[in-house]
């Protein structure tokens, strides 16, 4: 681990690579098998940042900001924050969750380089997430995450997390679930 | 259909199943509510600047919105009057006109006919661009809040608005005035629209069992109505429907008892700072409304919770689906992060991941859905809480409801909704101001 801003930028190692797709991989398990506190408290840092803004549908040439209407973030997340949805999801009343709603994530064109920072790399990944509840209800979302990832004890752990939704009109009931 | 005194029945406390799932019901709303009601389509505060625009529906209508030259709002239909194509395919913007894609018609952002291409050659100069006008929506605003009818006959918007307008100029009309901060989330329930606006419009009853999850873990004031654990119906709040169809319920000192920690603090800081100038300017009552928490709805769907402050449309896409569209409403005059912080806490608790309205989403749903078998459809609805109950205060406008947990409004809403699709005109529909009538001449 030696990345500097000479290689900012640039595709990581072999063996960098296959740490950080282990990692994504093992994150996207712990996910689909519920295992909410392990994701929290083993693969994230402190002080992490977890973002999904909304998608708008603009002109190409037409920038202009209406009124107060920058960005809505349907999550804009610290640790304390995700620390409540995972605690909500504990209570055990959580009606819509039960019985459980089975979700897969698909996690594919993984793409490695080194950050400006020492022993972090950044990482973009594209996804699938499929969410199948009750007998046939069925919703899928796709998109991209631009992560960060920092070492910390010689684990790689997830430091932020941007995540790209493509869909305008979220095509699900809620989304409550993580990306 | 059935007939509409069988549909509603027991002055709105009984519904027929049929009408959260019967296409020839849902046809019938969009001829007798959605194409003659006044419908919300934006805030003036998102769109300030000549040709600022923002795309929005009225029923399934597809329409424009967009700030003119003389500072004026016009909306027309977002549909070419050549061959029908849509010409305008943002969520917003800002523009100098629109041009359709299929053969290059240009509208300008009042909706006129201002270039058709060969003109000349091919039209031999005798189109007549005035009479090709986009189908133009009739609109107004009450308190920046922009309207739009397509029923010329309508009353305005104040009158359609009746006694829930009083009610609403308590946060409407602080100093300052409102704003609404998007842009809006946007996502699908596969639900009748009817179910969340009847949620949204009085169902206090829910948010102690549907909620329970997130109330344990919030740790807002408002967590003690987890589990129905404490409620008291004489001194908690107070449920308000009026002729028109609109209602709400508030909880007393409740405004920002949604919100946690920090944000909870810094809102009820500018809440006790304002609520001197709200009682100078509308009196103690409207100081009262101010401080209060409300789910509320404006008939037929535009619903919202002030104090949690998530503004909703529930747009009709059929009888077993909608689109709902989420800003933030808050107040002009608070501090910038204020203002982002409420916007924040809004997508926590009722955005597309929030973590109460992923409890509703289901319900909704459901609710409808089960009206799919034609057994089940056979049968009726309750809503008959309280029924008998409500009262008329000389103060208030509407028929008043102690407490908040109460269903007053939902049937307020079902009678109205049936005078509409009774076909009656507007003026035999019941008013509040005649109930003004009945109250001072009883």
């Amino acid at each position: 681990m030696s990345n500097n801003n000479q290689q900012a930028g640039q595709s990581v190692d072999q063996s960098t690579h296959f740490e950080v797709e282990r990692f994504l991989v093992k994150e996207a398990r712990a996910l689909d098998e519920e295992r909410f506190n392990d994701w929290l408290h083993q693969m994230l840092t402190k002080d992490i940042t977890y973002q999904l803004p909304t998608q708008e549908v603009r002109y190409r040439k037409d920038t202009k900001v209406l009124g107060n209407s920058q960005t809505t973030y349907l999550y804009n997340d610290n640790f304390a924050l995700l620390s409540m949805r995972v605690a909500r999801l504990d209570t055990g009343i959580v009606w819509a969750e039960d019985p459980r709603v089975r979700n897969r994530r698909i996690i594919s064109n993984i793409d490695v380089e080194w950050s400006e920072t020492a022993g972090e790399v950044d990482v973009r990944s594209a996804f699938i997430l499929f969410r199948s509840r009750m007998q046939r209800d069925q919703a899928t979302h796709y998109g991209m995450r631009m992560d960060r990832l920092r070492k910390e004890d010689g684990q790689w752990k997830l430091a932020s997390r941007v995540i790209t939704l493509d869909q305008r009109v979220v095509l699900d009931k809620n989304i409550h679930c993580f990306f | 259909m059935k007939p509409v005194n069988q549909l509603i029945q027991q002055e709105g406390a009984i519904q027929d199943r049929s009408i959260f799932w019967d296409e020839d019901i849902y046809q019938k709303e969009m001829e007798e509510i959605f194409a003659r009601c006044w419908l919300f389509l934006t805030h003036e505060s998102i769109i300030p600047d000549e040709g600022d625009y923002q795309a929005t529906t009225m029923g399934e209508d597809s329409v424009v919105v967009a700030r003119q030259k003389d500072g004026s709002i016009k909306a027309f239909v977002n549909s070419c009057t050549h061959r029908g194509n849509v010409v305008c395919f943002s969520d917003g913007g800002n523009a100098k006109s629109f041009t359709c894609p299929y053969h290059g018609w240009v509208f300008g952002m009042d909706g006129s006919l201002v270039d058709v291409p060969l003109e000349k050659q091919a039209y031999h100069n005798e189109i007549d661009k005035d009479a090709l006008f986009l189908k133009k929506v009739r609109v107004e605003s009450y308190k920046g809040f922009v309207f739009g009818t397509f029923d010329e006959e309508a009353p305005s918007l104040e009158e359609y608005l009746g006694g829930m307008a009083w009610y609403m100029d308590s946060f409407m009309d602080v100093p300052g005035g409102c704003e609404l901060i998007g842009p809006p989330m946007k996502s699908i329930l596969d639900c009748n629209w009817k179910n969340p606006t009847e949620n949204f419009i009085g169902d206090g009853y829910h948010v102690g069992w549907a909620h329970a999850s997130a109330l344990e873990i919030s740790g807002g004031p408002l967590a003690i109505a987890k589990g129905n654990a404490v409620y008291d119906a004489e001194t908690s709040g107070l449920q308000v429907t009026v002729p028109e169809g609109h209602g709400f319920g508030v909880i007393w000192e409740g405004a920002a008892a949604l919100h946690g920690g920090p944000v909870f603090e810094a809102y009820q800081k500018w809440l006790d700072e304002r609520s001197p100038l709200i009682k100078e300017k509308m009196g103690e009552h409207r100081e009262k409304f101010y401080r209060g928490h409300w789910d509320a709805a404006i008939f037929p769907n535009c619903s919202f919770l002030y104090g949690t402050n998530t503004f909703k449309m529930w747009q009709p896409r059929g009888p077993h689906s909608i689109e709902v569209f989420t800003w933030t409403l808050v107040e002009k005059e608070m501090p910038e992060d204020l203002k982002q912080m409420i916007h924040a806490d809004n997508m926590l608790t009722f955005g597309t991941a929030g973590i109460l309205e992923s409890d509703d989403g289901e319900n909704m749903e459901q609710c409808t859905q089960s009206n799919r078998g034609y057994s089940t459809r056979q049968g009726t609805l309750y809503a008959g809480m309280g029924q008998g109950h409500e009262y008329l205060d000389p103060e208030l406008p509407g028929l008043v409801s102690k407490g908040w947990v109460n269903e007053a409004p939902q049937r307020g809403m079902y009678r109205r909704w049936a005078e509409f699709m009774d076909g009656k005109p507007w003026s035999e529909l019941s008013t509040t101001a005649q109930l003004e009538q009945t109250k001072l001449g009883g």
